[in-house]
């Protein structure tokens, strides 16, 4: 088990709340590709939330609703914070931020680390508009705090598949995203690798209490690391709660 | 050895090598990411001259732009400016000649980039224009390498166009493949050898370094 979010009082329950409601319609191509349609309305507290699912149950599509690389047909998403609501789409109101300018942290499971820039330009890269000085003073801190530091000089091939993760972690969240959205980046790892990443990003976490969802399709993974789990399976969600709620839905597999 | 020729060749293929390139660059990011249903058209337009021959185009060229053309009697009231016969008639001419051999490698390069890239880019808060500049053409160098380099090779082997559009004026628009028929013609063999063992050599030269480089291609610290 990851160390536990900060309890959920009815202070930090304000912080950072994700609400969605998101539908999207994919027909069926002719190439076979059956069609496919997500339908889901749920709500994710500050810390870490499991979205858990089979492949092909639409948890990538769901990111990509949030982050604004795919455009719902309907439907809100809404980060409700201390400092208000910030509406990033909203169907009824013809609202759609763009991805760039929606600060939502989204790592990809190929992690898309940039293969021509060395570890610190992959960092400073989301930080462009800041002056040199301070980029540099925050790519150190946030390279320190992820146990990269001595890899600033080097490419992305050069570094393990562990350090790779770290870094992708740390250029998405050196940006001070509302959101962080985690598309499986971590699965290639072993437990213990994989559980102390995790504590790092908690540790991240406690200042900021920013609302993270973090998919999986393995049911033992989602038990490990979950609290709170969403369950969704053919674009709809079948259960959210404890991680027990897998026990019950997915027992064959775990 | 008739270095005016050379010269004046070499002042096209690198005149119409910079025109393509600052062409090519957005022409060829918009093929590559536009998803207009009548893009098609334009790849079209952009790729006929690789079927066309050189004289189709060169006679086109002369009704539109040539004093009687519709363009070509506007631009001479308003401007004072005749472009058949002129360098800068042959500099337009041979860009849109030229022009799928500088597309078509940034259309594939630029295609290539893997899309999570891009997407990573944006999410990270970059402009389109600064995705294109920091990730996009850094990992597409060896496709404008190519671009570059076709571009400026297939303005230096032109004919058709050449004798079209700029006939044969010394210092104007007599390039070595021209002063090589012209000698021909003359039965001036000696002359003619002269000019053609040039083209040859300096041409095999370039595209060895082309495919040298591309070999290496991690040099431009990126794989195509």
């Amino acid at each position: 088990m990851i160390p536990a979010s900060p309890p959920a009082t009815e202070k930090n329950k304000a912080l950072g709340r994700l609400d969605l409601r998101v539908k999207k319609q994919f027909t069926a191509a002719k190439n076979g590709t059956p069609g496919f349609s997500l339908d889901v309305s749920v709500s994710a507290e500050a810390g870490i939330t499991i979205l858990f699912g089979r492949s092909g149950s639409g948890k990538s599509t769901l990111l990509d609703c949030i982050s604004g690389l795919l455009q719902p047909e309907g439907g809100r998403v809404v980060l409700n914070a201390e400092t208000g609501e910030t509406v990033l789409f909203d169907s009824e109101k013809s609202i759609n931020v763009s991805p760039a300018q929606r600060a939502v942290g989204y790592v990809f499971q190929n992690l898309a680390l940039f293969p021509h820039l060395t570890v610190k330009a992959n960092v400073e890269y989301g930080l462009a508009h800041l002056p040199r000085e301070l980029r540099q003073q925050r790519r150190t801190e946030i390279l320190q705090l992820f146990h990269c530091g001595q890899l600033a000089d080097r490419k992305p091939d050069e570094i393990s598949g562990g350090e790779r993760q770290r870094v992708a972690l740390a250029r998405t969240l050196i940006t001070e995203p509302r959101i962080l959205l985690l598309d499986e980046p971590l699965s290639a790892l072993d437990v213990g690798t994989k559980l102390k990443i995790l504590e790092d990003l908690q540790a991240w976490n406690e200042k900021r209490h920013i609302p993270i969802l973090y998919v999986t399709h393995s049911p033992g993974e989602a038990m490990r690391l979950g609290e709170n789990v969403i369950y969704l399976e053919s674009g709809r969600v079948l259960a959210q709660g404890k991680a027990e709620i897998i026990r019950q839905y997915a027992a064959d597999e775990i | 050895m008739n270095w005016q020729a050379i010269i004046l060749t070499l002042r096209l293929a690198v005149t119409v090598s910079a025109v393509l390139i600052i062409i090519g660059l957005p022409l060829g990011y918009w093929i590559a990411f536009s998803r207009w249903r009548w893009k098609f058209l334009i790849e079209s337009l952009v790729a006929m001259p690789l079927v066309l021959p050189p004289t189709v185009l060169g006679f086109y060229f002369l009704l539109l732009l040539g004093r009687g053309g519709i363009v070509g009697a506007w631009l001479y009231r308003i401007f004072g400016v005749i472009l058949p016969f002129s360098f800068a008639g042959l500099v337009i001419a041979s860009v849109l000649y030229s022009m799928p051999f500088a597309v078509q490698p940034l259309v594939v390069g630029f295609a290539g980039v893997d899309r999570k890239l891009i997407a990573a880019s944006a999410l990270l808060g970059a402009s389109r224009l600064r995705t294109f500049l920091r990730v996009i053409l850094p990992l597409s160098l060896t496709h404008l390498l190519t671009a570059v380099v076709l571009s400026f090779a297939h303005t230096l082997g032109e004919f058709g166009v050449v004798l079209m559009v700029g006939g044969n004026i010394p210092g104007v628009t007599r390039t070595i493949s021209i002063a090589i028929y012209d000698n021909v013609q003359a039965l001036n063999y000696a002359s003619a050898n002269q000019n053609a063992l040039c083209l040859l050599i300096f041409s095999f030269v370039i595209l060895s370094v082309v495919y040298a480089l591309n070999r290496r291609a991690s040099f431009f610290g990126a794989a195509p």
